[in-house]
């Protein structure tokens, strides 16, 4: 016995060596990926957003003609220097850059931008943002310029050409199949595409050595793999990961606490707001005044506390985050009162809605229906609930499977739920999604949008009017009209706009976005934007920083 | 001879069957593969792209029996599909990619808690109230009847967080290529020692415990005292007359155990970030990955059959009775 002790306290010495925790790989920066997972399969096909794609396929390699910057508002030219609208709205041209190489030596041109427009014309499971429901032609009118015609007047997909990652022609033209297509070995003109090292649980992608912006700051990405939060959570508090959008709990203590100097978070409510959607397919709440009454029952403050760490902050009547913050109508915000925490006007408007209590003091019941493991959510959907018993609704908290939630959201098989929204460059895609009648599905009927099943004709009239006009003024004017009727109708009931989470660890990198800096959203999760990111990455100056020791 | 062909027999039954449920069962499961896919992406995909979406995939309304038959035909060729969540990979160079870790780890914990536990079973029951058996028993079934998961949790965290001793996650350094090389069977030993000695700890007392009563059971048989009468060593007693009779429900639980070694050992997994078949398993049923789930089940019906039928040939070994049964 003694002797196996002996060799187990020394098996435990020599193992002591090996801990690796905080070791830093000089001039690498370590990426946590969006997808939690157990192996990775190398994956570099830019055209897929699902499935098991590598993060750096849409984040670093394959990069698009214009980048949408939700911080600022603004396109950043990108493989395009510039762009612009027919006067009629119809046609879009953009003007390619020249000097730009694959990262194999060869040049990039606007050869380039119409072979990729037409591989996903000609295989439709390439083209997962539905361009061709809108996109007619592509051409190249003049060398250098690439034109493309719409079927109709469509402004809003300037968002979805500009940002169209594009591939190399020289390359996928000898590809047999895209849509099965593993790239492997890809060729792109992003900063990192050498894929240096590939392995289950981790891999390492080395600097494009022909980057047209010039060699960037970091030497090369790494990424593990985690199968969940809690261990994400563990690698960036231990300082193994440099950049990550992970929900950390009690952030300022648990993260920043343990290094002050390198450990920096940014959480800018730039993300979609997050609703109560009640079902306007099903009594009673097809009636605005029900929900607005559900509305008033919920004390905000108190979500936000419990439900999300006060990241956040109670959202007000339009359910613009602050992705929109420049459309937001101060008059709508003020005119929408029914989401102020108010019980007794709450009860007061059900009792004038006809809906009296009966002996037990109930109104009417439903389930609020919250995808499981969304800790967040639950929390705050158990605060909501104590808010509608004051006001005599008994309301319960049910939880399902995500992928049977999803289904019951989509199908509308549901009284009442939490849900995201999306975002987009212009309201527009967010209200399409919350009051259109082109988007409500029957019951039963998948709605991959509109999950409350709220359609509205004088929503659609506007939504047209938006679409076709690039003119600031009438935008404004018209996003102000769709923020009254949404603040008069109350479609979806506002909880609080989503926080972009994002951290860093500035051991060896300095450079990220932060709220005194705000140049671009700090979450590694956003493609293309994360190109700003990267691109403006800079060793820690040698005086100071661990590069010093390289 | 014959009592192993007859084994044979109702083995290849088993594996029809079960590859025939394989089958049904995950098309029984709520939910629809491609809304599941666009779950996966919430808020990046398009309504428009669902269409797009199906049509990779090739979600055909073909009836049950006509899939069932190209099923057959392709699992009778070794062609396991391709995985939905980690399209376009095949499922079979997904699987492969956690099957050498799952039974490297599951493997190796359960021989070493199997060996440990059955020995530690043979000497308390043959020194029956000696100090050994007055400590060992309650602590390892104390241990063992602890949450496996809580238990894992500590462990990482007071020798992987707080003592920094092992590594807190992964099966070798990420700055290491695999290869038969002296710093590359150091770093999978050290990330070993976590999972597999918190899976060895949790499991020892079964064993101990199974062994300990049947031994001390064959112990009061009359070929004990026979043996002892005609005055044979005490180890030869131990060994060759009570452990060999006693160890034959211990061989039953063994095989059982090695056939679900490659199922992998979720919890583990996961708290260790340990790659492996569990996790992939749990990620094949969240996101609907028909094919995945069907390949995994299949392995893992396959291993317990397999196991099961190296337990019989063993029996046979040990057990003359099994012979001319």
């Amino acid at each position: 016995m003694p002797r196996i002790l002996r060799t187990l306290t020394l098996g435990l010495f020599l193992a002591s060596c090996a801990g690796e925790s905080g070791k830093v790989e000089p001039g690498v920066l370590v990426v946590n990926e969006a997808e939690q997972t157990a192996a990775f399969i190398q994956n570099f096909n830019p055209f897929f957003e699902f499935g098991d794609v590598r993060w750096p396929a849409r984040h670093s390699m394959y990069e698009p003609m214009m980048i949408y910057n939700v911080m600022t508002g603004d396109y950043v030219p990108w493989l395009a220097t510039n762009y612009t609208w027919s006067e009629d709205n119809r046609t879009l041209r953009f003007a390619i850059r020249d000097g730009v190489k694959w990262s194999d030596g060869r040049a990039f041109s606007a050869d380039d931008v119409l072979w990729t427009f037409e591989m996903m014309e000609s295989n439709k499971a390439l083209d997962l943002r539905g361009l061709g429901e809108f996109l007619a032609e592509v051409t190249e009118p003049e060398p250098g310029v690439v034109e493309f015609s719409l079927h109709r007047p469509y402004v809003p997909a300037l968002e979805y050409i500009a940002q169209q990652p594009i591939v190399p022609r020289h390359v996928w033209k000898d590809v047999a199949d895209p849509v099965s297509f593993a790239n492997e070995t890809p060729v792109a003109t992003g900063p990192f595409t050498e894929v240096l090292k590939f392995q289950t649980q981790s891999y390492k992608i080395g600097r494009n050595p022909h980057y047209w912006k010039g060699k960037p700051g970091v030497e090369a990405l790494r990424f593990l793999a985690f199968p969940g939060n809690e261990q994400a959570n563990m690698a960036l508090v231990t300082g193994d990961v440099d950049w990550a959008a992970d929900f950390v709990p009690a952030i300022d203590r648990i993260f920043v606490g343990r290094n002050p100097e390198d450990h920096h978070y940014w959480f800018p409510l730039v993300d979609g707001t997050v609703f109560l959607f009640a079902n306007t397919a099903v009594p009673p709440y097809d009636d605005p005044g029900v929900r607005k009454a559900l509305s008033m029952a919920i004390d905000r403050e108190l979500v936000v506390k419990v439900g999300m760490h006060d990241y956040t902050r109670p959202a007000d009547a339009t359910g613009l985050s602050d992705a929109y913050a420049r459309f937001r109508s101060a008059k709508a915000v003020e005119a929408g009162t029914w989401v102020d925490h108010d019980v007794a006007a709450a009860n007061a408007m059900l009792d004038e809605a006809g809906f009296p209590r009966n002996e037990e003091g109930i109104r009417f019941d439903f389930e609020i229906v919250v995808p499981s493991g969304f800790s967040d959510w639950m929390r705050a959907a158990q605060v909501m609930c104590h808010g509608f018993r004051e006001i005599g609704v008994d309301a319960k908290v049910k939880t399902y499977d995500f992928n049977t939630w999803y289904e019951k959201v989509q199908n509308g098989e549901f009284q009442v739920s939490l849900g995201w929204s999306e975002v987009h460059e212009s309201p527009y895609g967010l209200y399409r999604g919350l009051m259109s009648t082109k988007t409500v599905a029957a019951i039963g009927e998948t709605g991959v949008e509109n999950w409350h099943r709220y359609g509205n004709p004088r929503a659609d009239r506007l939504l047209a009017t938006l679409s076709r006009t690039r003119d600031d003024e009438l935008t404004r004017e018209i996003v102000y009209q769709l923020q009254d009727l949404f603040v008069e109708e109350a479609p979806a009931i506002p909880l609080f706009p989503g926080p972009s989470w994002g951290e860093f660890n500035t051991r060896q990198f300095t450079g990220f976005p932060t709220a005194e800096n705000p140049y671009a959203p700090l979450t590694p999760n956003w493609a293309p934007q994360t190109l700003l990111v990267l691109t403006e990455l800079a060793p820690k100056s040698s005086a100071e920083g661990v590069s010093a020791k390289r | 001879m014959k009592f192993l062909l007859r084994r044979i027999g109702f083995y290849l039954i088993a594996a029809w069957a079960s590859v025939t449920l394989a089958f049904i069962i995950p098309r029984l499961m709520p939910g629809d593969p491609a809304q599941a896919m666009f779950a996966r992406f919430k808020r990046k995909l398009e309504p428009e792209a669902m269409d797009a979406l199906r049509e990779a995939f090739g979600f055909t309304d073909a009836p049950l029996w006509q899939q069932y038959f190209t099923y057959l035909q392709h699992v009778a060729s070794g062609d396991l599909g391709i995985s939905i969540s980690y399209y376009p990979a095949s499922v079979g160079s997904v699987i492969s990619t956690a099957l050498v870790w799952t039974l490297f780890l599951a493997g190796v914990s359960v021989v070493i808690s199997f060996a440990i536990g059955t020995w530690l079973g043979i000497l308390t029951a043959w020194n029956r109230n000696g100090w050994l058996d007055k400590i060992a028993p309650p602590i390892l079934v104390f241990l063992g009847a602890f949450p496996y998961f809580w238990l894992a949790m500590l462990f990482l965290f007071l020798f992987g967080f707080v003592l920094g001793w092992f590594p807190v996650r992964h099966a070798f350094s990420p700055d290491l290529e695999p290869g038969l090389n002296l710093a590359f069977m150091w770093s999978v030993t050290t990330h070993a020692f976590l999972p597999a000695g918190t899976i060895v700890l949790a499991t020892l007392g079964g064993w101990l415990l199974s062994m300990r009563n049947t031994m001390i059971g064959v112990l009061d048989e009359d070929y004990t005292l026979l043996a002892r009468a005609k005055g044979l060593s005490e180890r030869r007693i131990m060994f060759n007359y009570a452990a060999r009779n006693a160890l034959l429900p211990n061989v039953t639980g063994f095989g059982m155990a090695l056939g679900f070694v490659v199922s992998g050992s979720l919890l583990t997994e996961i708290v260790f970030s340990y790659p492996g078949q569990g996790y992939l398993l749990i990620q094949a049923v969240r996101s609907l990955d028909y094919p995945l789930i069907q390949g995994l089940f299949l392995t893992i019906t396959l291993a317990v059959l397999g196991a099961n039928l190296l337990v019989d040939i063993v029996y046979v070994w040990l057990d003359p009775r099994a012979r001319r049964g």
